[in-house]
């Protein structure tokens, strides 16, 4: 399998356009860092030490405070445990990640009440929200939640649009005239209260969520996947396959879907975004992924109720900005380097 | 350079001239070092393949190359005795269109398609003599769309672009060029994309306004037949670099360069004998990255030196006035000419064992045209309209005409590519059109087709490999290893390197692509072959290559041939009969010889008529046609023809003639439809 001399050329130009390749670094670093958001943000400890024994935490069963010799069954508190450790000189020792403290967790106080300011001390480093729990925690939670979501959402959009919006172009007439009918009739209806609606109805889940999304989110790229093949269909190569006998098929398939898949790709970027800005927007009104699930939204509900706590509001709109600025780098440099728009002047 | 011309002075001089393209890649130069004079009244041509710097230089001299990416390095164009290049962009912009004009190829790629023809040709005097009042710059543009043979030039000044012909737009072009009677005209291509009739109107109406207004005119194309027909003086390019400058006459009795040679020798003109091998040169014209040290001709020329390769070659004179880029250019002379010997290898058809391979019977092609606010069905497009046709096993059929005849909707009828309105189409005895998709498809391995454009037909997206393999999977055959070692077979037999396999269409040159588009046609060994303008897309020299790859391959394989191209020299030199098409229908079919040497139907002679011969001392009056070809979706009562044909008389405008037979002295199948030929 050889890449194609042409894709190489794209990428390598994708390369020289520095914004958008440092963008797509960083949405991979933050990708991979939400991916094992658990050994960095996490009320379980990474290392335990304990009489002669290394203890590993964090991914697994729970390990009950018994075990490191703690009065009770439920699951151990490792910073209570560290802080005893520390205290009793012994050579047990506990490795808390940098932040340690869970998304879910209200680190409540006795004569204080949340939300409580950024501290180095308490290892809150983006402050607590209304609850308690550290904003951190749940900015790198959420953002996991919210990057996955709008994968998923992606490739199930794409795979209706491409489908339906292809099947459409090729065969025209009235399989066509019947789906743009049908699009247009969907896109009127009202996508946020037929949500309000169904999440009155039921709770909706992270299935549920992008069930819905898909539901009203396959029109675009269907849109654009008709137009790409009423285009390719006419060209000579389709004409040079159908000679040969190909069947509808592997026309489709093997000829008309590899030539559009440059500019599926770069539509994909900003359907990323869309996805994030959707569920973030879905949260903030209440009727996205029910609480305490992380959630964007949420914390951007609870910052625009907290004015005074500006540490909530200022993480959340810096987090939200950069990961948006990030995704539309991204899809600008690859819409650069795939269609590349020389400028040309004549004196 | 040049010695003093004897009776005419120089108006144009372009010394020295190199002019870079900044790529991704880097910059790299497309004219290297040129040079040479216009004398003023007189026509000078430049000629040579795509990718050779003509039209760079052209644009150069405007200096319109397109910024930033092109640059003009060295060297100074004299105009007038001030130099261009140097020029301030204000005193630039007086001298084009008002003194020197330049007319394009794609004459509606040039016009605005938002403008009225009338408003585009005043803004040129409303640019260049803003003193003159409206009324009187209507008046002027009027007159002018008069001159270059416009006809009802009031009614038109109010119309688009769109409205009228590509000849009709070519002329509107050339009257915008000449508002201002300019010294100098540049003819970048100006009929390239015009049909054979046409381009003859043409090349008559810039000759005659050449000769009323003694302006110069650098008339660039790659057809030499155009050159011998109008130019004085030629330069011939080759690779960014100057081959060969002469005047026309002396060019074509004495051509020095192994180039000018070998360009004119391997076009097939129409007294070149029958399915003879072209001879051809070989490769093609280096890219730009991959020019060679010394002579850059060295990779094609078979006279190549070892001192060739090292050295680039100084231009020289030969003789008065004659000038060759070449180290040998006194020695070379005997080369290329193979088509006089006698020993030239004349190719066979395949078999003929008198089995019809193809009937055709009145095949209808009508298209739709819907409108309305109900996208009701308002008209048709006669494209196709009673068209029968027979071709026997091995045998070629030319099918010709210009464009817009329906000559490549009949080739795709004949595959069921289109779903024809009437008619019946038997291939091997199968009725072709009854069929269903999928009984057809088991079929279509006995009939295939080769496109025309290369680049389009070819998916970008799949490696050779897959293209050449795509066949054998489609039609089950063989297993995975099996198939490998046939497109090999086949690589090699369309003379294409086995490293081919990994590669993508976008590396090869368009000769190249038509040779894999070759391959994938005859990967299963079909019987018909369908050649839809296999060649048009191609450069002089890579269609000799094509034409005999493609006689060689029927000679071998047994193939039958519909030949279908609007070059009538190209068709003549491979089929056994030719059919002509006029306006959705056959006017005239006999076989090649007698269509050629006796034809009947006056469209078939004015075809003939109008084709450039590639001899300036042929100065025989051409039949030029007047008028364009009628819309196929309203064509004229009675005979298709004669809204144009010289000989019309009043039964043409009432009845149609049928196409019959013509009893003619050698019994030959001679057929054609004309109410003069009894």
């Amino acid at each position: 399998m050889k890449i194609n001399p042409l894709t190489i050329k794209k990428i390598r130009r994708f390369r020289s356009i520095k914004r958008g390749y440092y963008s797509l670094a960083l949405f991979i670093f933050l990708i991979i860092i939400s991916l094992f958001a658990e050994v960095l943000v996490n009320k379980r400890a990474l290392v335990v030490y304990y009489s002669g024994d290394i203890y590993l935490p964090t991914y697994g069963a729970m390990i009950p405070g018994k075990t490191f010799g703690q009065n009770y069954d439920y699951e151990t508190n490792y910073r209570e445990l560290s802080r005893e450790f520390k205290k009793q000189k012994s050579s047990n020792w506990v490795l808390m990640p940098v932040i340690p403290y869970d998304s879910y967790e209200n680190d409540l106080r006795d004569d204080e009440y949340p939300p409580f300011p950024p501290s180095i001390e308490n290892k809150h480093y983006l402050g607590t929200d209304n609850v308690g729990r550290d904003i951190a925690a749940r900015l790198l939670y959420g953002f996991r939640i919210a990057i996955f979501f709008s994968l998923i959402l992606l490739v199930v959009t794409y795979s209706i649009g491409v489908s339906i919006g292809s099947a459409m172009g090729f065969w025209g007439g009235k399989f066509d005239l019947f789906f743009q009918r049908i699009i247009e009739i969907w896109s009127n209806i009202p996508f946020l209260y037929v949500i309000i609606i169904v999440s009155s109805i039921i709770v909706p889940n992270f299935i549920i969520l992008i069930f819905i999304m898909a539901f009203f989110g396959w029109m675009g790229i269907t849109w654009i996947m008709r137009t790409i093949t009423y285009k390719e269909k006419t060209r000579e190569y389709v004409l040079a396959a159908e000679t040969l006998g190909a069947s509808n098929f592997r026309i489709i398939f093997k000829h008309i879907i590899p030539n559009t898949i440059s500019i599926i790709v770069t539509f994909a970027p900003f359907a990323i975004s869309g996805g994030i800005v959707a569920l973030t927007s879905l949260d903030y009104l209440g009727f996205g992924l029910p609480p305490p699930i992380p959630s964007w939204g949420e914390l951007l509900q609870q910052g625009w109720a907290n004015m005074d706590a500006w540490w909530i509001a200022g993480s959340v709109t810096i987090a939200m900005v950069v990961t948006l600025m990030t995704v539309t780098f991204i899809g600008e440099g690859v819409r650069e380097a795939f269609d590349p728009k020389m400028h040309t002047i004549y004196e | 350079m040049h010695k003093d011309w004897p009776d005419s002075e120089v108006i144009l001089k372009v010394e020295n001239l190199v002019v870079s393209f900044e790529f991704e890649s880097g910059r790299l130069p497309a004219v290297g070092d040129i040079s040479f004079e216009l004398r003023k009244g007189k026509i000078l041509g430049i000629v040579g393949e795509s990718g050779c710097g003509k039209s760079v230089t052209a644009l150069s001299i405007m200096r319109l190359l397109p910024q930033p990416s092109g640059v003009i390095d060295n060297g100074r164009v004299l105009f007038d005795g001030k130099d261009i290049v140097g020029m301030p962009v204000e005193e630039m912009q007086n001298i084009r269109g008002k003194k020197i004009s330049m007319i394009f190829q794609e004459p509606m790629a040039a016009l605005n398609p938002v403008h009225k023809i009338g408003r585009q040709i005043s803004e040129v005097y409303r640019l260049h003599f803003p003193e003159i009042n409206k009324k009187e710059v209507k008046e002027r543009s009027i007159n002018l769309l008069d001159r270059v043979g416009i006809p009802d030039p009031d009614i038109r000044y109010n119309e688009y672009p769109h409205q009228i012909s590509g000849g009709m737009r070519q002329r509107v072009m050339i009257a915008m060029a000449l508002a201002c009677k300019p010294d100098i005209l540049i003819a970048d291509e100006p009929t390239t994309a015009l049909d054979v009739t046409i381009q003859a109107q043409i090349l008559e109406l810039i000759k005659d306004l050449q000769e009323e207004n003694g302006m110069s005119v650098i008339f660039i194309t790659h057809d030499l037949g155009v050159i011998a027909e109008i130019c004085d003086d030629v330069v011939v390019m080759y690779a960014g670099r100057i081959a060969e400058t002469a005047t026309a006459s002396d060019l074509f009795k004495r051509p020095s360069h192994p180039y000018t040679k070998g360009l004119l020798s391997s076009i097939p003109r129409i007294g070149t004998k029958r399915k003879t091998r072209l001879s051809i040169i070989k490769g093609m014209v280096p890219g730009l990255d991959e020019m060679h040290e010394g002579c850059r001709f060295q990779n094609r020329c078979p006279a190549v030196q070892p001192l060739c390769k090292v050295q680039p070659p100084q231009i020289a004179e030969v003789s008065e006035n004659h000038f060759a880029a070449c180290h040998f250019s006194e020695t070379t002379s005997t080369l290329f000419d193979i088509n006089t010997k006698n020993d030239v290898k004349i190719y066979g058809s395949g078999l003929n064992d008198g089995n019809e391979s193809l009937v055709v019977s009145n095949l209808k092609m009508h298209f739709p045209i819907y409108g309305g606010i109900f996208r009701r069905q308002t008209g048709k497009v006669y494209a196709v309209d009673d068209v029968s046709l027979k071709i026997n096993a091995g045998e070629t059929v030319g099918l010709v005409g210009e464009s817009g005849c329906g000559k490549t909707t009949f080739g795709r009828c004949v595959l069921k590519l289109y779903n024809p309105t009437s008619g019946q189409v038997s291939f091997n005895g199968n009725n072709i059109l009854k069929m269903r998709q999928k009984d057809l498809r088991p079929l279509r391995r006995n009939m295939q087709m080769i496109f025309q454009d290369p680049f389009e037909s070819l998916n970008s997206r799949h490696t050779i490999g897959d293209i050449l393999e795509e066949p054998f999977i489609i039609h089950k055959i063989g297993t995975p290893a099996e198939r490998k070692k046939e497109v090999k077979k086949l690589l090699a037999r369309v003379g294409l390197q086995e490293n081919a396999v990994n590669r993508y269409p976008h590396e090869f040159s368009g000769g190249q692509r038509q040779r894999i588009g070759i391959a994938r046609a005859i990967a299963l060994k079909p019987g018909l072959i369908i050649c839809d303008e296999p060649v048009s897309a191609l450069d002089v020299s890579i269609q000799s290559q094509i034409l005999n790859l493609l006689m060689e391959l029927q000679e071998e394989m047994n193939l039958t041939y519909l030949f279908i191209a609007h070059d009538l020299a190209v068709v003549k030199h491979v089929s056994d009969r030719i059919a002509v098409m006029y306006l959705g229908k056959i006017v005239e079919y006999a076989d090649a010889e007698t269509i050629i040497s006796s034809p009947l139907h006056p469209y078939t002679q004015a075809l003939i008529s109008s084709i450039p011969i590639p001899d300036p001392m042929r100065s025989s009056k051409k039949q030029v046609l007047y008028g364009d070809v009628p819309s196929p979706s309203n064509p004229p009562e009675g005979c298709s023809f004669n809204t144009r044909c010289p000989l019309a008389y009043a039964e043409c405008k009432i009845h149609e003639p049928a196409l019959k037979f013509i009893t003619t002295s050698d019994k030959a199948e001679h057929m054609a439809s004309c109410h003069l030929v009894k």
